[in-house]
């Protein structure tokens, strides 16, 4: 019965699953070996890697400066109005400002006034009496 | 677009296994360093521009080409040399080929010896020499497909053929493998 067990028809699946786990067992030693080349090898790897870099720079640099001439434009086609409007709105924002200033002040100095007015209305001496020479006089009169 | 730093981290990633590989193809180390050059080069110069993702499977493309590029000139250069040497006696190009076949078979009695109690070097040895002796295309499919890790489409892509094909140049790599490594008391 075990051996039933043991000799059971494999599916494709299995076989398939055994056959990448063997292949990777492969793979596995073989860049275990690949990474133990020699040292005049490793350096002339090295040398071609860095020729291939060196082959490769003009083109990195020729495509750096065509993405940035692609980006140029951009400015460029704001500079029309973009550049003007950039000009022009901080002398807008600063007349605005400005603006603004001037009427918070003159309606600070109106509020101001409106008191004062309102605190003469209020009080029990006429406002007729500040004009009075005498009542100015007594004012002035230290009390003893 | 990939960036230099991504071309020198893919390049120096891949470099020892791409050269490996042609190893195994052209066997002659300094061919095989000319090749991984011009490919790594060919690279650079042609398909810098594109994402790096897609670096791997170019590079492995090219790498297949420049191989197959070096076995043309190859073939030309010999029949060359064969037409010339048509007016010189037959007796020591018969030499020469046996001495290339005994330095080959030199080589594989040795890792044929190495059975049962064999060091690790030389288990690993054994298993770069069976590699290297599966048919090109079996070859080609079974390292792109399980060493540098690419799937069947890739691969298949890599290869110039069909999906089904890399299947079964893979299959027959590792039952090829697995009964080599097996007649020389080999186990994984």
């Amino acid at each position: 019965m075990t051996s039933r067990q043991h000799t059971a028809p494999r599916t494709q699946a299995d076989l398939d699953a055994l056959q990448t786990r063997f292949a990777l067992r492969l793979a596995a030693r073989l860049t275990e070996q690949s990474q133990a080349v020699s040292p005049d090898i490793s350096e002339r790897l090295r040398f071609a890697r860095e020729q291939a870099l060196a082959a490769a720079r003009p083109r990195l640099a020729a495509q750096a400066a065509d993405a940035a001439s692609r980006s140029g434009p951009s400015l460029a086609l704001l500079g029309g109005w973009g550049v003007k409007i950039a000009s022009v709105l901080p002398l807008v924002v600063l007349a605005a400002g400005l603006v603004l200033i001037q009427r918070w002040h003159s309606s600070t100095q109106i509020s101001a006034a409106a008191e004062i007015d309102a605190s003469l209305l209020s009080d029990d001496v006429p406002p007729d009496a500040y004009s009075d020479p005498g009542f100015v006089e007594f004012l002035k009169t230290p009390r003893d | 677009m990939a960036s230099e730093k991504e071309l020198s981290d893919f390049l120096k990633s891949v470099e020892k296994r791409a050269f490996k590989r042609v190893v195994y193809a052209v066997r002659d180390d300094d061919a095989a360093l000319d090749i991984v050059q011009e490919s790594m080069i060919r690279l650079a110069e042609k398909y810098i521009d594109r994402p790096a993702q897609e670096l791997p499977l170019v590079f492995q493309r090219i790498l297949s080409n420049a191989t197959m590029d070096w076995f043309r000139r190859q073939k030309v250069r010999n029949a060359v040399v064969r037409n010339f040497s048509e007016f010189e006696s037959t007796s020591e190009d018969g030499d020469f080929d046996l001495l290339e076949t005994l330095i080959t078979h030199d080589d594989s009695t040795a890792t044929e010896s190495a059975s049962d109690s064999v060091s690790r070097s030389q288990i690993l040895l054994a298993i770069e020499g069976e590699v290297a002796q599966l048919p090109t295309r079996q070859r080609e499919a079974f390292l792109l497909r399980y060493w540098e890790e690419l799937d069947v489409a890739e691969t298949a892509a890599a290869m110039g053929c069909s999906e089904g094909s890399v299947k079964t140049h893979c299959s027959r790599a590792v039952h090829a493998l697995a009964n080599a490594l097996k007649s020389k008391g080999i186990e994984l």
